[in-house]
């Protein structure tokens, strides 16, 4: 390619990693290095702080075990299934909201005041009603996880532009045509940015259901850990959750780039 | 249609009607008012011709377009297209900001019409390939519109309504938005296209050497509310080229219709006509 050519011909060499990426990467380092030293030297109490190394000692002694995957395939579980249910029921009722004014006007003014609710609110009485297993989880999942998808996906749908059904109007095309071939596809950045959303409130749903009630994952290995003030395996849960959302997030991106394909530059 | 012979010197009347406008009036309601644009217009559009539709910007030639295409309602009078025949009904719209879907692929674009018609995938994908070169875009199947330049979306809107294979080709203005050199090209390209399709086109635009370029005949419509100040026939060679602009004839018949216009509408509107002044 020409292109590439005469970029590396202009800036030498090319660089082992983009400027962004070494500068997130450097300010993670910093955090840690004085996580290290506060632990070590300053809050030497070890139920209040620990340092970062012994954080990383009761991981490997965890993942050894066996322990910690346990409790991550457990919360990813409730994760999986409840994600892939709001996203299934997400979407049909953000299409309905979209493309209904009659579904609209019933249904809106209920989701909007649902999504501002702190739904996690809602843990303990499913647990009542699901159970102490995975049940409950995945409802409050699904619960955290469907309004974002929902009301984006209906945002896009409405968002179609006027064109686009005109177009598909005077090629003769049918109300489901108009759905599926054109409003659908019109929206579906808009609802990858819906589920996004929803898997950061998914995450929150499934440690704040184990917090109220459960066997087995991450957020009963940190309520467990808090009981018994052991506080490096606290640490674990937590770093372990964060790991899980930044690779679920980056997994969303990679399928928005590959959806919106059609968004590239000009060539 | 007839390559060689002059199409306007036979009779119009002697070739049947594709298509009849009888009084089409249309007014719009916005804001407690009502707005007359169009008031009692009458046309016949016969079967194979190319009828181009002149105004000044505003008074309504799209949207007599999209009364025709059924895309909205005439507030009175009657659209009707020749009586018995299924495939009368049946046209192909070319949008003034192309319409393209920007998650289709050219090819998939065009294939759009022929996907609702739920004709099989394999012949609509050649039914596609085929328009798709007669266009000139042989090699763009798998580009997206995001990579095609105005011209050449132009292209594959034009594509897209040749592949439901129309018996009327309506277009809205197709060469607008594009840059004076482009259009010409794209006019020289029309000319090509529309003959070997051999469909009725009518053609909405509000370039004057446009319309005498490239109709048999040129329907003439005054500013808002409009009606048709009168029809031309042009009776010039066919095939056409753009060296025809520089004809004394074609000339004359850009300044007739000029004249025409200039002479109904206010100082106002009259800037809204052009001319190309270049090849004058």
């Amino acid at each position: 390619m020409v292109i590439s050519t005469v970029r590396r011909a202009t800036s030498g060499r090319p660089p082992l990693m983009r400027t962004s990426v070494r500068r997130g990467i450097t300010s993670f380092i910093i955090l840690l290095a004085m996580w290290e030293i506060v632990g070590r030297f300053v809050l030497t109490d070890q139920v209040f702080a620990v340092p970062f190394s012994a954080v990383v000692e009761a991981a490997i002694k965890m993942l050894a075990s066996g322990e910690l995957e346990t409790h991550i395939m457990a919360s990813l579980a409730a994760v999986a299934y409840g994600m892939i249910l709001a996203t299934a029921v997400g979407i049909v009722i953000g299409v309905l909201l979209g493309a209904s004014v009659t579904f609209r006007e019933y249904a809106e003014p209920l989701m909007t005041a649902l999504y501002a609710t702190p739904l996690v609110a809602m843990a303990p009485i499913l647990i009542l009603w699901f159970g102490i297993g995975i049940g409950s989880k995945v409802a409050t999942v699904f619960l955290m996880a469907i309004f974002p998808i929902a009301i984006n996906t209906s945002t896009g749908i409405r968002g179609t532009d006027r064109e686009f059904l005109e177009v598909a109007h005077a090629f003769g095309a049918r109300w489901l045509d108009v759905i599926t071939k054109v409003m659908i596809p019109a929206a579906v950045p808009f609802v990858v940015t819906g589920l996004r959303l929803a898997v950061g409130r998914a995450i929150v749903g499934v440690v704040v259901g184990e917090l109220f009630g459960a066997r087995a994952g991450l957020g009963f290995l940190i309520f467990t850990a808090g009981q018994t003030f052991d506080t490096p395996a606290l640490f674990v849960g937590v770093i372990t959750l964060a790991l899980i959302g930044m690779s679920l997030t980056l997994g969303i991106k990679a399928i928005e780039t590959r959806l919106t394909l059609w968004k590239g530059s000009a060539s | 249609m007839n390559s060689v012979a002059s199409m306007a010197s036979s009779s119009p009347s002697a070739r049947p009607a594709a298509l009849t406008l009888s009084h089409i009036s249309k007014s719009f309601f916005s804001r407690g008012q009502t707005l007359e644009i169009m008031r009692d217009v009458s046309l016949t559009v016969e079967a194979g011709e190319f009828l181009a539709i002149v105004g000044p910007s505003g008074c309504g030639k799209s949207t007599l377009l999209r009364m025709i295409q059924g895309l909205e309602p005439p507030s009175s009078g009657e659209v009707r297209f020749s009586a018995g025949d299924e495939h009368a009904a049946k046209r192909g719209f070319v949008f003034q900001r192309d319409g393209l879907y920007p998650w289709r692929t050219v090819q998939r674009n065009v294939m759009f019409g022929l996907e609702l018609a739920n004709v099989p995938k394999i012949e609509a994908r050649e039914r596609a390939l085929a328009m798709i070169e007669l266009v000139g875009l042989k090699g763009f199947e798998e580009h997206y519109p995001n990579e095609l330049s105005g011209g050449m979306r132009q292209r594959v809107n034009l594509a897209r309504a040749l592949a439901i294979d129309p018996t009327m080709l309506l277009m809205d203005e197709p060469f607008a938005a594009l840059d004076a050199l482009t259009r010409e090209h794209m006019q020289q390209e029309l000319i090509r296209i529309a003959d070997a399709a051999a469909k009725t086109v009518i053609l909405i635009t509000h370039q004057i050497d446009e319309a005498v370029l490239l109709a048999d005949r040129v329907a003439v419509l005054g500013a808002r509310p409009s009606y048709v100040l009168d029809v031309i026939t042009i009776d010039l060679p066919k095939p056409r080229s753009l060296a025809l602009k520089r004809n004394p004839a074609f000339q004359a018949y850009v300044d007739q219709i000029w004249e025409m216009v200039t002479r109904v509408e206010s100082p106002i509107e009259r800037k809204n006509f052009e001319t190309n002044d270049r090849l004058a």
